[in-house]
């Protein structure tokens, strides 16, 4: 391979893996935009999704990548599975909403982030609990096709994701800058006294919020498994400070600079293992983290987050 | 009138409590539990159960090193278990056969002092050296060297909120065990440190008997409690909670909360270094995989269920999920196998409810967070409720003020200005707060800042205290440039100031409250907190004399509930708090914004007269003001600003009645309404 | 107030607790006359390692029930205790477990022998202890070679005497072997090493890569995987670009599935190849074919599941854990519960009453026929017979998908030296 199809390689590769950072980081920023929470939940509402997708895909009759549908079909079952999956895990988010968050709701300092911790392990462990430790081969019926440009390789399931984060990406960003809906949730955003005071169901739209971001995590979940073909307990964990580090970077709150981040730590993930050693790849994310949270936390597109005191 | 017996009997528990909370009975319990531990071995022989005994122990004193730096300063560290790992390899790098370096004759003054070994193997011709630095020297080394570490990965937290706090942590957190696995040199990486050497005490090897680590575990909780708790009961301790109380109120009444955070850190990871050395010392070996975020998780578990913020609490608390860990499911689970076999439900007969320990934490950490977020053993206990007398006692005017004599040792020239603002300016975005401001404060005086809202008082306020920079002018204070200076050398230099808003540290008595005034002066460190020194004692006593006096100024409103927490306080009696609390720091020049704000008129004369009898002791006040009773009954002078800038200076008479001041509170044609009936 | 209650709360549970106890022992098993000896297995049950724990937990205990089926070693019954050095926090095995159930081995003089630890890490927190009470252990599977060697003797048994008996060879030749068997066989000049950053996957790959350096292979890369990491293309990308003749991976599946899925998605033609921890069932369930198709894997045990009289043991293993999976560790663990049920025949055979000072002498002198062939031990308590097995992956539709015998054939020996 030459160095520009090495490169090339690795270029796909990083903007792979920052669109799936960055789709996992969509919903997350989305809720810590409107109500300035860090939902450590939501990375294992992501993996309790790429489980149900697993299970609802297996009930369609799949099983491993033997069976490969195109056309019509294919879009029906994934269409399917989509729809199945995003309402769990969406109503899954609201019940988390209700039962522990909005008993804290205004509570100062880090207690609901804390809460939030409890959560996630929670879902962590009755995942590892009931169903073990094993990385599950994924049901996927979409075909294995792919693109040789040189020596790089193209695949179709990359150019699907691309597509569909930035899709749903910019169906998020709409959502919340020209619905009626998303902009009550810009107010909520500001001043929660303040869009209460002007008629805005705070409640309502805190509960929108959690279903619309529980619902792309669980999507998210289901990609993943679509696109990695296996699905184990622990996804959520890296897979999550990762896109953590991708908001953060791209500015908390701030939905294209969740993709924009995404891609970066993708980029970085990708050429930093090419021209260093993998096994450094979590050092340097965590040292962008530490260092963007200090020196600019903001992000690159975010505003100055109100100072909560 | 006596108390119904419903109101007897919900009064005994807390002055039970109160009792207990007595140093005697503290003493007496603490003597008990102690006696107790020691003789656990006797009881219970069994080396597995004290080999567990002894690993509890470790993570009650790691609990107590994350309580300082979350209960304590409120900073939540969800990386801890990193400062765990570095105690841990400190050790293993100085005292194991891990590094093996070439015997040379560089080595032998290391030899002669006893620090290394130098060892010869069959077959290899040169001999080489292992490090055998004695556990007892590195105890207190990895604590330093930990603490070092608190201190880096504190300071790039300082300026961030509660939880981007948490995450740079957690960040830390993740780094240190991937460094510790990718350094196979020092660490031997994943396969596991080579050979810690147990510790050796006049000969005795501890090697892998589990009785002399559990009474050194025991030493050790026992040690870190005492620091615990005299830090805590201390200047610093006082400074730490009024820093997770409100890190702006308590850098205004002068805790430099730089160096206070960073110290937190540093001791709380010194405890987490010092457990780590006797982990492994016990282990004999080390894992990166030990030093993980599911442990950093499991000691915040341990510490919200004990109680955070509480010494007992969170010993507790470690001590009770190490039990639950190591005795309790697996006890229950064997009698659910048990049942399970008698009624032949297979689940039943093979569950495991070990393993289901982190979802207990899980469950553990949102249901104490719901329901009981003070912890099984809460930090504070409840107090006695005032008495029925007490609660309608006559409200006595405080006219103490001509007890209380203030202590400042600034001789103050009283024919300079003692304040002087020279174009003090301040833009926040396109908005110019302040502009231009020139002022003048002579020493012994009262004057007033008056304005519309929005006209910049409090800004300007912000600007002399140091909480906001200015982007131009100059402040001088008895002659002295402290323009831009931070809000706790301004303090020092002698001025302090209330809030608007009120900035009181609710979940600290009153007592506590002024107490954190006193912390510019007076000088107790860390380690004078811990020896508590003659001279420490003196100082602590005469603070809290100081305390009384200054109270006093406030007759029997604030005094009886001088051991109840601020919260707790009507909104007039916060108002005299905070003044009490800013008097206390010994300030020359007093700012008070808006001190009568929701008094009724009977309070807001007296506290007047309050503010005149300080001035008559030599306080000069700086005062803004709504209620105009106020400034003409004691401004000398009276400033008026307007959008940022004077509009008028003078007697208060004077600018009654200067025109541009009308227009701005009136409007123009209203002014000229006004003086159109003035005229007529 | 809360803590009044909570004491006396905490009062009443104990007090269910101890009646339910007492209750639990009347529906155990009733109590016998015999004579009993304890053998303590420690195995990290919870957490990453809990399967492959599984199958040697099986192994050890239907050798010791048979043995007490057919009268007991010596007229002994074996009881044997189980616990587990796994703790959830950890996720896998923690030393400090370990070496707490090491304690209680040793605290209790009933046991006069142990069967374990699964892993390495574990080993290294538990031979201390071990040796101070001069009680052996044999494990079935933990192949780091420190633990044994006689240059660390200091540190993993400073009572002198060998208490870590194998059953199998260590990582000192399974890696080592198997760069023999790719320099021969398969002609390999360079090679690509990678890792999953655990203690067992760093230590075989390390003496793998110490092996090729040794006999000429050029190692053109090392790297290490984060096993909790989703997507490995990165390395894969730069391995295909530097297209060494072959890929060998030290670590287990977590991590290994994954590698393998995504392998052949980059570098399908590439020789691919790792130790035992890239064999098993859940290997086959997790990559699946044709991703795994291919995938060289080896085993620190002689393969003796397709012999005859192993066919028979097969038998018995499945009527006794129906739905279990088996490899080639369950047979390792079960010769090294023959293993101890010998040792403990031959000090009753001299009349003496079975400790762990005897029965650990006993071992030393093992000289006796298992499933895998004959088991004897060096002065380390190394394993004698130092036989390290390789396997491919490679589909045979006629069989079931679950036969692992059929899935991943056998192919021959690797060799302790270099052949060519």
């Amino acid at each position: 391979m030459s160095v520009f199809d090495v490169l090339l390689q690795q270029v796909i590769n990083g903007v792979s893996l920052g669109a799936m950072y960055a789709l996992l980081a969509l919903g997350f920023t989305m809720v810590y935009g409107i109500i300035e929470l860090i939902n450590f939940a939501h990375f294992n509402v992501f993996m309790v999704g790429s489980f149900i997708a697993l299970w609802v895909f297996e009930a369609m009759g799949f099983s491993g990548q033997s069976q490969v549908l195109y056309g019509l079909p294919l879009f029906g079952v994934l269409l399917v599975g989509l729809v199945v999956v995003m309402l769990v895990t969406g109503f899954l988010g609201v019940a988390i909403e209700r039962v522990a968050l909005r008993p804290m709701r205004g509570f100062p300092g880090t207690a609901p982030m804390i809460t939030t911790i409890g959560v996630s392990y929670i879902l962590f462990n009755i995942i590892l609990l009931t169903i073990g430790a094993n990385t599950l081969n994924y049901a996927n019926p979409m075909p294995n096709v792919r693109w040789e440009i040189g020596d790089a390789t193209l695949r179709l399931r990359e150019v699907l994701l691309w597509v569909v984060s930035f899709i749903l990406m910019l169906g998020l960003h709409y959502f919340v800058r020209y619905t009626k809906m998303g902009k009550a949730m810009q107010a909520t955003a500001q001043d929660q006294e303040a869009a209460r005071m002007m008629g805005v169901d705070v409640d309502r739209v805190v509960v929108t919020a959690f279903f619309l971001g529980s619902a792309l995590a669980g999507a998210a979940g289901m990609i993943f498994g679509l696109y990695y073909n296996y699905t184990s307990f622990i996804i959520g964990y890296t897979a999550g400070l990762r896109a953590f580090t991708a908001a953060v970077l791209g500015g908390i709150g701030n939905i294209p600079g969740a993709m924009l981040g995404g891609i970066l730590i993708g980029l970085i993930e990708s050429l930093g293992g090419q021209f260093l050693e993998v096994r450094w790849t979590d050092v340097i994310i965590f040292s962008i983290l530490v260092l963007v949270l200090v020196f600019r936390p903001a992000g690159i597109f975010g505003r100055m987050a109100p100072s909560k005191s | 009138m006596s108390t119904s017996p419903l109101e007897h009997a919900r009064g005994f528990l807390p002055i039970f409590w109160e009792r207990v909370r007595s140093e005697q009975w503290r003493r007496g319990v603490a003597l008990v539990l102690i006696v107790l531990a020691c003789a656990f071995p006797l009881i219970d022989g069994n080396e597995g159960d004290l080999d567990a005994a002894a690993n509890a122990t470790a993570f009650a004193t790691l609990a107590l090193g994350l309580n300082i730096v979350v209960g304590f300063a409120g900073l939540l560290d969800l990386g801890y278990a990193a400062f765990f790992a570095i105690g841990a390899y400190t050790y293993g790098i100085f005292s194991s056969y891990q590094i093996q370096p070439e015997w040379s004759s560089f080595w032998e003054p290391f030899q002669w002092l006893g620090f290394v070994a130098r060892m010869h193997t069959e077959g290899v011709p040169i001999d080489h050296v292992h490090f055998q630095v004695s556990f007892w020297l590195m105890l207190p080394v990895s604590a330093v060297v930990a603490a070092f570490f608190g201190i880096a990965f504190g300071a790039p937290t300082l300026r961030l909120k509660g939880d981007y706090l948490a995450i740079v942590t957690l960040g830390f957190g993740e780094i240190v065990p991937i460094v510790a696995r990718n350094t196979p040199y020092l660490t031997n990486g994943a396969m596991g440190l080579n050979g810690a050497l147990p510790p050796q005490l006049f000969g005795y090897n501890f090697g892998v008997k589990s009785l002399p680590f559990y009474y050194l575990g025991v030493a050790l909780v026992v040690f870190l409690i005492f620091v615990s708790t005299r830090l805590k009961d201390s200047r610093i301790g006082r400074a730490w909670l009024a820093i997770r109380e409100d890190e702006i109120a308590a850098e205004a009444m002068g805790v430099n909360r730089t160096k206070l955070k960073l110290l937190a850190f540093a001791v709380g990871a010194g405890f987490a270094g010092m457990t780590g050395t006797f982990y492994v010392a016990k282990l004999q070996t080390a894992t990166p995989e030990m030093f993980t975020f599911p442990v950093s998780v499991m000691l915040l578990v341990m510490i919200v269920l004990g109680g955070t913020g509480s010494v007992a609490g969170v010993v507790v608390g470690a001590l009770l999920l190490q039990l639950l860990q190591s005795w309790f499911l697996q006890d229950l689970t064997e009698w659910v196998h048990a049942l399970g076999r008698f009624t032949s439900i297979g689940f039943l007969e093979r569950i495991d409810l070990v393993q289901s320990i982190e979802l207990i934490f899980g469950i553990i950490l949102v249901l104490m967070m719901l329901y009981r977020r003070q912890g099984l053993i809460p930090e504070r206990m409840a107090v006695a409720a005032l008495t029925h007398a007490q609660q309608t006692a006559v409200p006595s005017r405080g006219s103490k003020v001509g007890e209380f004599k203030p202590l400042h040792s600034q001789t103050v020239d009283s024919k300079r200005p003692l304040l002087e603002i020279r174009g003090l300016s301040k833009a926040f975005g396109g908005i110019q707060a302040v502009k231009g401001l020139d002022l003048t404060v002579m020493p012994g005086s009262i004057v007033a800042v008056i304005g519309p809202n929005g006209s910049g008082k409090t800004t300007f306020f912000n600007l002399v205290t140091g909480l906001t920079r200015p982007d131009g002018g100059s402040v001088t204070l008895a002659g002295e440039d402290i323009t831009g200076e931070g809000p706790h050398l301004i303090v020092e230099k002698g001025i302090a100031r209330t809030f608007q808003n009120l900035r009181l540290f609710p979940n600290m008595t009153l007592m506590e409250n002024v107490l954190v005034g006193t912390h510019t002066r007076t000088d107790t460190g860390a380690l004078g907190a811990v020896l508590r020194t003659p001279h420490v004692r003196h100082q602590e006593a005469a603070a809290r004399e100081r305390v009384m006096e200054v109270l006093g100024i406030f007759g029997n409103r604030l005094m009886p509930r001088r051991e109840h927490l601020a919260k707790t306080l009507s909104y007039a009696n916060r108002r005299r708090l905070e003044i009490a609390r800013a008097i206390i720091t010994e300030p020359v020049l007093l700012l008070l914004d808006e001190p009568t704000a929701g008094m009724n008129p009977t309070e807001t004369l007296e506290l007047t007269d309050q503010i005149r009898g300080l001035r008559d002791r030599g306080i000069s006040i700086l005062l803004i003001e709504h209620k105009l009773n106020v400034v003409n009954e004691i401004a000398e002078k009276v400033i008026v600003l307007d959008h940022g800038e004077k509009i008028a200076e003078g007697s208060p008479a004077e600018v009654h009645r200067n025109e541009e001041v009308l227009r701005a509170y009136l409007g123009r044609t209203a002014t000229a309404a006004v003086r159109a009936a003035a005229a007529s | 107030m809360s803590q009044n209650r909570f004491v006396r709360g905490g009062m009443k549970t104990a007090a269910v607790l101890g009646v339910a106890a007492l209750a639990g022992l009347g529906f155990g098993t009733a109590a016998h006359a015999q004579k009993t000896v304890k053998v303590g297995i420690s195995l990290p049950l919870t957490g990453a390692d809990a399967e492959d724990a599984v199958h040697i937990k099986n192994g050890a205990t239907m050798a010791f029930d048979e043995i007490n089926a057919a009268g007991g070693a010596g007229g002994y019954k074996i009881e044997y205790w189980v616990l587990d050095s796994g703790t959830a926090t950890a996720g896998q095995y923690d030393p400090a477990q370990a070496a707490t159930n090491a304690k209680k081995f040793a605290g209790d003089s009933a046991v006069v022998g142990a069967i374990g630890p699964v892993m390495s890490g574990e080993g290294k927190a538990m031979t201390p202890i071990l040796s101070e009470a001069n009680l052996a252990t044999i494990t079935p599977s933990s192949t780091n070679p420190d633990i044994t060697n006689p240059a660390m003797a200091a540190q993993y048994k400073p009572k002198g005497k060998a208490i870590y008996f194998r059953t199998v060879t260590t990582d000192a030749f399974q890696g080592p072997n198997m760069a023999n068997w790719m320099h021969d066989k398969l002609k390999i000049k360079t090679v690509y090493v990678l890792d999953d950053s655990g203690a067992y996957g760093v230590g075989i790959a390390d003496s793998f890569q110490a092996q090729a350096t040794k006999i000429g292979i050029k190692v053109v890369g090392r790297d290490q995987l984060n096993p909790k990491e989703a997507d490995y293309t990165t390395v894969l990308t730069k391995i295909k670009a530097l297209k060494p003749d072959a890929l060998y991976y030290g670590g287990v599946g977590q991590a290994g599935v994954k590698l393998a899925k995504q392998a052949y998605d980059v570098i399908p033609t590439m020789i691919k190849a790792g130790g035992d921890g890239m064999q098993g069932a859940s290997i086959l369930k997790g990559v699946g074919f044709p991703a795994i198709a291919g995938w060289y894997c080896t085993n620190a045990s002689p393969h003796v599941t397709e012999e005859t009289s192993t066919a028979d043991w097969v038998k018995k293993y499945k009527a006794k854990f129906p739905g279990a999976a088996y490899d080639d560790y369950t047979i390792t663990s079960y010769d090294a519960a023959l293993v101890m049920a010998d040792a403990i025949k031959r000090v009753a055979a001299t009349g003496a009453v079975p400790n762990h000072d005897n029965v650990r002498d006993a071992l030393q002198q093992t000289k006796l026929k298992t499933l895998q062939g004959e088991v004897s031990f060096d002065a380390n308590g190394d394993i004698l017979q130092k036989v390290v097995s390789v396997y491919q992956y490679k589909e045979n539709k006629a069989k079931p998908a679950d036969d692992m015998d059929a899935q991943i054939p056998y192919i021959g020996v690797a060799p302790e030296t270099p052949q060519s």
